[in-house]
């Protein structure tokens, strides 16, 4: 029988909260977390705001006796969620005997390139001159991986993905299949994302982004509002966390991946490479259409995903598609790339284990292409038994998630 | 609600096609010649100035032509990983000898590795965005600033829209990505597969590398790579793709292709080390190794060749040649070790080209020698001077990055 694999431990920091319980309450309220960013100039491009994390102080966050030497600011970010993820899963301090048997899969975007983007303008600005390269020492994305690692001493797989928006949820997918192939007994997995000017300057110049604050599925929507954020899970056999007597918030049920093969930047307007990543999902789960009670839609809020993403779930989904919420969150902590995967994962575990179905906020206007139930509302409360998250990224690459809500032992098996 | 009707994850993974765009040649004839006959691609660095560096040499790929391999539609899209790394998908498939057809293309993948990314285009991108604002920004190159943009072109160069996923992590970016592979193999969400590692040299990148004293000569003396060598002074830098095809054993038998090699263990661990630091010792490498061998289900003994991940650093050569020296025992069946990396320099995922020249060894039971390697710093069964010929059953794969992450695979008959 395959391990049933599940989710004891979170921690995120992103526009709307610095912890879990304030993001779970955010959620429940709607809070907007896009608004005036101060990590740099944006003077000239189409936009001025953005997702930023509110009071990131890394020193509130990481004690004293653990270094911060050369990290970067998603370095900082990644250990600080990773604190709280493991502290909530009781794993913090980590027991000697699990630590050879704790691994890391992070997926990010950035990296460290706010730091070097610095160090770079600089090095222009001095033709070379003087210029400190250290400063570029944290700048891959895998550093984060690496920091964690050796802050908490652990000695398991370490893998880092790079798939652009759906790298956090291809990193909790690959951690859950590291853990049912005994090449780990807990996987620390996640995604970690910071603002910073290369992907800023690379979205307005693509005019991805609405000059106001994004507004999914609504029929002015102008594209999306960039952010950032650090969104860790803790991941472990059903066995495992049993036997320690952790808390269980919900389990991984499915996961799939595909390709669009269609274009760079732009999804398939047939949309055949998001309904293929669902389906994959839902098989890899042995899950039916009618298991599904919530959907964390990719929902960016440009006029082209909306549309297409809609299409694929009434494909996939058929008739029920009218009846299952469907929200996107990034109208609240704003799109936040390599990470978001992993954020929306943690809504839709949140979703499931306190009962709510958070809101698509900013809707206005309804648009007669979008013609699905967006929870547009407000939040409201529900029962849910699972929920589908999908995360769409340029490449073409789709990534699905299927959590469920843990409700005992024989539940889910039969 | 789960009826649990799932993956049976007991799929045979076999390598069925290797593809190289190399610093020792493109395609596997003109490597596998060179290779063999321990000839090095390094050499001075053409491609930019290097004049006012600390180090001038480098592993380029020269004399490759995308042209050959790409479609003009898709060619002037695509920037230089990206045609190295759909060169190399291209050259793998037709070695394999298989049809992406529009009816099995959704079952067919790609998972890359690569270090860096386009180090190239994110330089030219701030470079535009800090000297002229911006309104002075190319939205031509945003496509290819993200790193798995070289997964995704080879995607819609080839037409195939299965699993498709871009992963890093310094030097074992390309056997992270192999191992991942191997696992959506067995896990039957793809029929065929393509995995391996990408990384190019570009000029930034490498003034930033001399700049952090890894690259020969390291403490003065001849500039070269000398993998496991006494007199070592540091690794020099390449770039290349090497990609090989997976399969289940059952999909390759079916269409009567004959595999080159079976993958089958699988090691992955770290060591708490920090960032861009190499680890204090050797225990997380024999550690890692063990599991693999455990995972294989076989014993060193009867592993005949290591293909090590030794470049010539100071300290992984080193940490490298003492963790073989405390596994191997005295029963004198040790395996012969290995390294590429003084023919096709560091490219950091040179893991996936380490593929590539491992299925195409145990094909012709031909070990490489260690191009560059005179004094060995231990004695342990290094190919040094010329190649070694000898009946390869089992093969392991060593991945070993600074930062403490290691993948280990073994490769059997």
């Amino acid at each position: 029988m395959k391990k049933r694999i599940v989710i004891t431990g979170l921690g995120t920091l992103n526009a709307i909260a610095n912890n879990v319980p304030d993001f779970t309450r955010a959620l429940q309220n709607g809070a907007c977390g896009i608004g005036a960013i101060d990590l740099f100039d944006t003077t000239g491009f189409r936009s001025q705001t953005g997702g930023q994390i509110k009071n990131f102080i890394a020193r509130d966050y990481i004690p004293e006796k653990f270094s911060m030497k050369r990290m970067s600011r998603a370095d900082k970010l990644s250990l600080a969620a990773t604190l709280e993820a493991l502290h909530d899963a009781g794993l913090y301090p980590s027991p000697k005997e699990l630590k050879e048997e704790i691994g890391i899969a992070i997926g990010g975007g950035a990296g460290g390139l706010l730091e070097a983007e610095e160090f770079y303008s600089d090095y222009l600005k001095n033709n070379g001159k003087d210029a400190n390269f250290c400063k570029l020492s944290s700048l891959f994305c895998a550093s984060s991986t690496d920091c964690n690692a050796s802050t908490f001493g652990f000695s398991g797989p370490k893998i880092t993905f790079m798939t652009a928006c759906s790298a956090g949820a291809t990193a909790i997918g690959y951690a859950r299949d590291l853990i049912v192939n005994d090449q780990a007994s807990i996987m620390i997995a996640g995604g970690v994302e910071p603002m910073c000017r290369l992907t800023y300057a690379a979205f307005n110049a693509l005019k991805s982004v609405d000059p106001a604050t994004c507004r999914p599925f609504d029929k002015n929507r102008a594209g999306l509002s960039l952010g950032e954020a650090a969104a860790i899970m803790v991941l472990e056999s059903l066995d495992s966390a049993l036997n320690r007597g952790a808390e269980i918030y919900g389990e991984i049920l499915g996961y799939g991946i595909t390709c669009d093969s269609f274009h760079m930047t732009a999804p398939d307007e047939q949309a055949s490479g998001a309904v293929r990543c669902m389906q994959a999902a839902l098989k890899d789960g042995c899950l039916h259409i009618e298991d599904i009670d919530y959907i964390n839609a990719h929902g960016t809020a440009t006029p082209v995903n909306d549309v297409t993403e809609t299409k694929a779930i009434k494909e996939v989904f058929g008739k029920r598609a009218y009846s299952i919420p469907v929200s996107s969150t990034k109208s609240m902590h704003a799109h936040t790339l390599g990470a978001s995967g992993a954020l929306e994962g943690i809504v839709s575990v949140l979703a499931l284990h306190h009962g709510f179905i958070p809101p698509t906020i900013n809707h206005r206007e309804a648009d007669p292409l979008c013609d699905l139930d967006y929870v547009t509302a407000g939040s409201r409360k529900a029962d849910l038994r699972a929920a589908l998250s999908n995360s769409f990224a340029f490449g073409g690459n789709n990534t699905t998630l299927i959590f469920g809500r843990y409700s005992g032992r024989g539940a889910a098996h039969e | 609600m789960n009826d649990n009707r799932h993956i049976d994850n007991t799929q045979r993974v076999v390598v069925t096609g290797i593809g190289l765009v190399t610093p020792l040649g493109i395609g596997k004839d003109e490597f596998g010649r060179r290779l063999f006959t321990g000839e090095t691609g390094i050499a001075e660095i053409k491609s930019f100035d290097t004049s006012k560096l600390s180090s001038h040499r480098g592993a380029e790929v020269t004399n490759f032509n995308p042209r050959d391999f790409i479609s003009v539609k898709n060619l002037r899209r695509m920037d230089k990983i990206s045609l190295m790394t759909a060169a190399s998908a291209r050259l793998a498939l037709d070695d394999a000898n298989f049809r992406i057809t529009e009816a099995n293309r959704d079952r067919v993948g790609i998972i890359l590795g690569t270090s860096f990314g386009a180090t190239d285009i994110t330089v030219q991108f701030l470079t535009n965005l800090f000297n002229g604002g911006p309104a002075n920004v190319n939205p031509m190159l945003v496509p290819n600033t993200v790193m798995n943009a070289a997964a995704g072109h080879t995607s819609i160069e080839l037409g195939f829209r299965g699993v498709n996923t871009t992963v890093t992590h310094f030097a074992v970016s390309a056997e992270n990505a192999i191992a991942y592979a191997a696992a959506e193999i067995r896990r039957g969400t793809v029929d065929f597969i393509f995995a391996g590692g990408a990384d190019i040299l570009s000029e930034f990148y490498y003034k930033s590398l001399t700049k952090f004293h890894v690259l020969s000569p390291q403490n003065k003396g001849r500039e070269s790579c000398r993998p496991f060598d006494k007199d070592r002074n540091g690794m020099i830098v390449g770039e290349g793709c090497g990609i090989i095809c997976l399969e289940s054993l059952q999909s390759a038998t079916a269409r009567g292709h004959k595999p080159y090699c079976e993958i089958k263990g699988l090691g992955m661990g770290s060591s708490p080390t920090k960032p861009n630091a190499w680890p204090q010792n050797s225990d997380g490498i024999k550690l890692t190794f063990s599991r693999a061998l455990k995972n294989a289900d076989i014993s060193i003994n009867e592993v005949q060749a290591v293909f090590a991940a030794a470049n010539g650093d100071k300290i992984l050569d080193a940490l490298e040649a003492e963790a073989y020296t405390a596994i191997f025992d005295s029963s004198g069946k040790n395996p012969f070790i290995t390294s590429l990396k003084g023919a096709i320099g560091e490219s950091f995922s040179s893991g996936g080209i380490k593929a590539c020249a491992m299925a195409l060894s145990m094909e012709k039971n031909i070990l490489p020698p260690v191009a560059g390697l005179a004094n060995p710093l231990k004695p342990l069964a290094f190919v040094t001077e010329k190649k070694k010929e000898l009946e390869i059953n089992n093969a392991a794969l060593a991945g070993i990055s600074f930062g403490g992450a290691y993948v280990y695979m073994t490769f059997s008959k």
